[in-house]
């Protein structure tokens, strides 16, 4: 057996002051000087050791604040309040809301499993992945010594094509052409995002983060250099048929992706004859009649697939379609032509947590892509100042390699004990038996159905009462 | 941005009540995509948040001038923010004139007619544009302009 992949992490504090969900406002006009202040009382010692952040005008109160709420409550003239701080109101949007913004800066600064304890306070369901649950039956009977005891949960995938069987001659010897597979021990790959503040550094960061988990970082042609091609085995030059490609210095890459458009035959074919020993994937736009096209492409021989939403997961021609049901559709499709092994599925667009890659597998995909958790983990605030020219509020391109590299590998980290809690919980020992298994999870709308279809439909202009 | 004003390079520390008018993200980077350099928002949620400390160290830091724009009086969330922060910038006022600072590089405004954050923005920096910039953060060039004057004399 493999030996165990496990994702070694350890804190690395941000560079900038986190913004909190609250922030104090203390007034010490009125105040009746009491022998024994509730400030003082604080069991945190937040009143005791404050500073002023001036980059940022954050206090110190905000941050070590751990929301007890006894000062508040405490204080006998009402002089101490709790506030939504208005800058975390405004972070990001509504498919990347400040929860999730928050919560993976925690997981890039610790590396750790955020976990918000006292229960879930969330909505029952709600839009395109969290309308679906996964089947965790087998948490009653945890491995006894945790996610990295000794029962083994593999998280690795390949990609390309995975022969139907094998044929020998007489001699014993492989008949059939041998089939090139890349291994890589995590579902995830990573992508440059579409936006950012993004210096040499930052590339060359996210570089040595795929390489030390082991997978890859896709990324446009244009952007590699000199530097950045010391990382060849683990990147995957984008290709775009909208510019000129010409040989240089892409030999060792074992990967280069292909852009959808008119001319990706002819360029496949030419880095085919370049580099016979690279794999190409193509990468599509994720719209409605997408099926049709994958069947073509896996029908002609492609055997990577990129699929690509939009940044808040959903159909890039249709924003009020989730990506979620046409990867099905499409997994389906492939499944009933007998040629879903013939091709690797790799989904991006929209995924900013975890649970996303385990529901995108379950749903049909092998893999996964993303771009924009990884430039949150570098306390990125999606103000996308950057798309205005605009300053970045953390100065995201100042960054050293190694910070970046170090954060992005805790993101990773958590998400892969995340993974495998979730495959664990539901008895899965291998993510690739996890592909497809919509039958081990649910989904709301047809719970919704099955439950209460037969009570008939309220019409419009009614109410129930 | 009026002319005076870029060529002074003034630097803006503007602090605003998080519950006046048009002051969402939006807002605020359309603001900043037309002053750049010369404009920090920080938004906070109640004007009485505000302590002396955050407009002596805007000045000390990186800041020519620093205001507050407040909810109008009798109109504050928490009742007394707004009557607060009066107080306080007054109070930071003496404190900077004491040493020797125009008392006018840090201000407050109520916002009475409830306009926008933006307009609010707009009318503070016209009314700053006879600022020079700050000494405490350039004192070599302060010096050079009173040697000058010196000699003149």
């Amino acid at each position: 057996m493999a030996s165990k992949y496990i994702i070694d992490t350890q804190a690395v504090p941000n560079r900038f002051e986190v913004l909190t969900q609250s922030g104090i406002i203390a007034w010490e006009e009125g105040c009746l000087k009491c022998p024994v202040c509730v400030k003082k009382q604080c069991v945190y010692g937040v009143y005791d050791n404050r500073d002023l952040d001036i980059r940022q005008m954050i206090d110190s109160l905000d941050n070590q604040c751990m929301n007890c709420l006894r000062c508040v409550q405490g204080c006998p003239k009402e002089l101490i309040h709790k506030s939504i701080n208005p800058e975390y109101e405004a972070l990001g949007d509504s498919h990347w809301t400040p929860y999730v913004i928050a919560k993976s800066w925690y997981q890039a600064e610790t590396g750790k499993i955020p976990v918000s304890g006292a229960g879930y306070s969330g909505p029952f369901s709600g839009p395109g992945f969290d309308s679906m649950w996964t089947d965790m039956s087998e948490i009653v009977r945890p491995t006894r010594d945790g996610i990295h005891g000794r029962e083994y949960i593999s998280t690795g995938i390949h990609l390309g094509k995975t022969p139907r069987h094998l044929t020998f001659t007489d001699s014993g010897d492989l008949d059939s052409d041998p089939s090139f597979l890349v291994d890589i021990p995590l579902p995830i790959i990573l992508r440059i995002p579409p936006f950012g503040s993004l210096g040499k550094n930052t590339i060359k960061g996210w570089a040595l983060a795929a390489k030390k988990l082991g997978t890859f970082l896709a990324l446009p042609y244009e952007m590699i250099d000199e530097e950045i091609i010391a990382f060849k085995e683990c990147l995957i030059p984008s290709i775009s048929p909208a510019q000129p490609y010409g040989d240089d210095g892409l030999g060792g890459v074992r990967l280069i992706e292909v852009l959808w458009g008119k001319n990706w035959k002819a360029i496949t074919r030419q880095i085919t004859e370049t580099h016979p020993s690279a794999m190409t994937a193509i990468r599509l736009p994720l719209v409605g009649g997408i099926k049709e096209t994958v069947l073509s492409l896996v029908n002609s021989g492609v055997s990577i697939i990129s699929l690509e939403g939009t940044s808040n997961g959903r159909l890039v021609d249709d924003n009020s379609v989730f990506m979620r049901d046409t990867i099905r559709s499409i997994h389906l499709a492939l499944v009933e032509h007998g040629i879903r092994d013939e091709v690797t599925l790799l989904v991006g667009g929209g995924l900013s947590m975890a649970e996303h890659v385990a529901k995108a597998i379950i749903c049909g995909a092998d893999g996964v892509v993303i771009d924009l958790p990884i430039l949150i983990a570098l306390e990125c605030r999606m103000c996308r100042r950057c798309t205005k020219e605009l300053p970045c509020p953390v100065e995201i391109d100042q960054a050293a390699s190694s910070w970046v590299a170090s954060r992005t590998i805790n993101l990773l980290g958590a998400w892969h004990n995340q993974i495998l809690e979730i495959m664990g919980a539901m008895g899965i020992r291998d993510v690739r038996r996890l592909r497809g298994e919509a039958g081990r999870a649910m989904f709301f709308e047809d719970l919704d159905r099955n439950t209460f279809g037969s009570l008939g439909e309220v019409q419009e202009g009614y109410e129930l009462e | 941005m009026s002319q005076t004003s870029k060529e002074n390079k003034i630097t803006l520390a503007l602090f605003y009540c998080q519950n006046i008018p048009e002051s969402g993200k939006q807002d605020r980077q359309s603001l900043e995509e037309e002053y750049g350099k010369s404009i920090r928002l920080f938004p906070i949620p109640c004007s009485g948040r505000l302590e002396p400390l955050h407009l002596l160290r805007a000045l000390e830091e990186f800041a020519d001038v620093a205001y507050v724009i407040t909810c109008p009086e009798g109109e504050c969330r928490y009742f007394d923010g707004n009557l607060r922060a009066k107080k306080r910038v007054q109070r930071t006022r003496e404190i900077i004139e004491s040493i020797g600072l125009e008392g006018e590089r840090i201000g407050i405004v109520m916002n009475k007619n409830s306009k926008s954050l933006a307009r609010q923005a707009h009318e503070i920096m016209e009314n700053i544009t006879h600022l020079r910039p700050s000494p405490v953060l350039s004192p070599h060039r302060a010096q050079q302009e009173k040697g000058e004057k010196r000699d003149n004399c």
